[in-house]
């Protein structure tokens, strides 16, 4: 079920790559957003947990606005979907319960031009990249399909942000790197999120790194993700901090 | 069944849920619970999430093994028949359903059980997921067994409500989008600590669940701040004194 919506989503992603002629960025997520999700606009928001965020890329001015006014105001979706680590929908931005939630926001989000808002967090346990969020200009819910492909979205700009991040230790380098393959969503395994953990101790670096030197090394040997982190779990294999890198590099 | 067991788990639930609760941690609870009170020997809860794959959120043991067959369950098994049809799966005799599922029933088998139930977790019209309960002896299990089962399940289902108001289905989307993510955050935390501590995963959770408890801490906010390095966790990474 989630492998052929992983596969197709990424289609779309890459399709915005070949189309823009670059590789898959951050930027391709948004653009695919709009006929994915059926939304007027989207933008990605980077935020870690050590500052504050971003705006990385928008798809118009409208999507840029609500960003800025959710770094302005302090309130808005993308603020509490990063509090909360889930996504935060407002399908329609007039209703009293959202006046009450944003009262800064929510009338200055429509006088833009938005009149439905999902924000979706870019987290994978406490992996914190930022918020990527869209707009419709008319309210309306996302339907259970939209939600799904949504969330792979989300996945899959979380992924992009990670590696395309210049660790001290080496990441994974470019999407383009792998082939062009999608990048391996496809599902949620305790033991990858558990060997990510342990990596943490074997290589001293932080979480979010630690994710990303445990996809390189799956790459690098062409195995399978649960299976490197299997054998992490089981501890049939160790990764070795690189001697050459200072332990706190990264962080 | 055991009365004054199921009327002390029932104290214990409402308990946890009126004040400030992890709902993780909870419903690990709940799964544990199950277990002794319906005498299964495991119990686990499957979410459904809307990228399309069910997903663990907690189970009464933290075996591989065990959370092996609830994984395979993303394409065939009792979990996935209930969610589809939003009715009780149950199997007497595992050993009678190689052609229904032909790859979860001999792995379930291979793990030690001979029988096997699944009850929908339901919001409304809407299944979100479903308990899953499996016994190492083949039998029915009695409609007393069920009546409890179900009503367990549809306490994980509010427990999941439990920290807003649920008015539209955006909401329960949220709340179980966030749970999800609180899973993934504790199995980082276990993995850390595993490796810190030499523990086995079992183990791990254990000692998480201990320190969040007697500190007064939400599992999940523990685990976020041992991964992230963000707080002192005085003690914590410490052996445990034998």
């Amino acid at each position: 079920m989630l492998a052929g919506r992983s596969a197709r989503v990424w289609s779309l992603v890459a399709a915005q790559a070949a189309r823009r002629g670059g590789a898959v960025s951050a930027e391709d997520v948004c653009a695919a957003a709009l006929t994915a999700v059926a939304v007027s606009g989207a933008g990605l928001t980077a935020a870690t947990r050590a500052g504050s965020g971003h705006v990385m890329c928008a798809t118009d001015g409208i999507s840029e606005q609500i960003a800025e006014l959710e770094l302005t105001l302090g309130e808005g979706p993308a603020p509490d979907a990063a509090t909360a680590a889930g996504p935060v929908l407002a399908s329609d931005l007039a209703a009293a319960d959202v006046e009450i939630r944003w009262p800064s926001f929510a009338p200055a989000a429509r006088q833009a031009g938005a009149s439905a808002i999902f924000a979706f967090p870019l987290q994978i346990g406490a992996i914190r990249v930022g918020v990527l969020e869209m707009y419709r200009s008319e309210p309306g819910p996302l339907d259970a399909d939209q939600l799904g492909d949504a969330l792979v979205l989300a996945d899959t700009a979380a992924v992009l942000l990670l590696e395309g991040t210049n660790w001290a230790g080496g990441g994974a380098g470019p999407m383009a790197s792998f082939g062009g393959q999608p990048p391996y969503l496809a599902l949620h395994r305790a033991e990858i999120d558990q060997a990510t953990g342990m990596l943490t101790e074997q290589l001293q670096v932080g979480i979010e790194e630690a994710f990303v030197r445990l996809r390189a090394y799956a790459y690098a040997q062409e195995r399978r993700l649960t299976d490197v982190a299997g054998d992490i779990v089981a501890r049939r294999l160790r990764l070795e901090a690189d001697p050459d890198i200072p332990a706190d590099g990264a962080r | 069944m055991d009365g004054r067991l199921l009327s002390e788990t029932f104290v214990e639930l409402a308990d946890t849920m009126v004040v400030g609760f992890d709902v993780i941690d909870f419903l690990h609870m709940l799964t544990d619970r199950s277990a002794q009170l319906l005498n299964v020997s495991a119990a686990g809860l499957l979410l459904a999430d809307p990228r399309g794959e069910l997903r663990v959120l907690a189970a009464s043991s933290e075996q591989a093994r065990l959370l092996e067959l609830f994984q395979i369950q993303n394409d065939q098994g009792p979990c996935l028949e209930c969610f589809r049809s939003g009715k009780p799966v149950a199997v007497a005799d595992l050993a009678t359903a190689a052609r229904r599922w032909p790859r979860f029933a001999p792995a379930a088998q291979e793990a030690g059980f001979a029988s096997v139930q699944a009850l929908p977790m339901r919001l409304r019209e809407q299944i979100i997921g479903a308990l899953n309960l499996f016994r190492a002896a083949p039998g029915h299990f009695d409609q007393a067994d069920m009546r409890v089962g179900q009503a367990l399940a549809d306490v994980a289902t509010i427990s999941l409500l439990n920290e807003r108001s649920l008015r539209r289905s955006e909401t329960l989307n949220e709340q179980l989008q966030s749970a999800l993510n609180s899973r993934v955050t504790i199995e980082q935390a276990k993995g850390k600590l595993a490796e810190r501590l030499h523990l086995d995963m079992d183990q791990a959770f254990n000692v998480l669940r201990r320190y969040a408890r007697t500190r007064n801490i939400r599992l999940s906010d523990l685990a976020r701040a041992f991964v992230d390095g963000s707080e002192a966790l005085p003690g914590l990474i410490e052996p445990p004194s034998s």
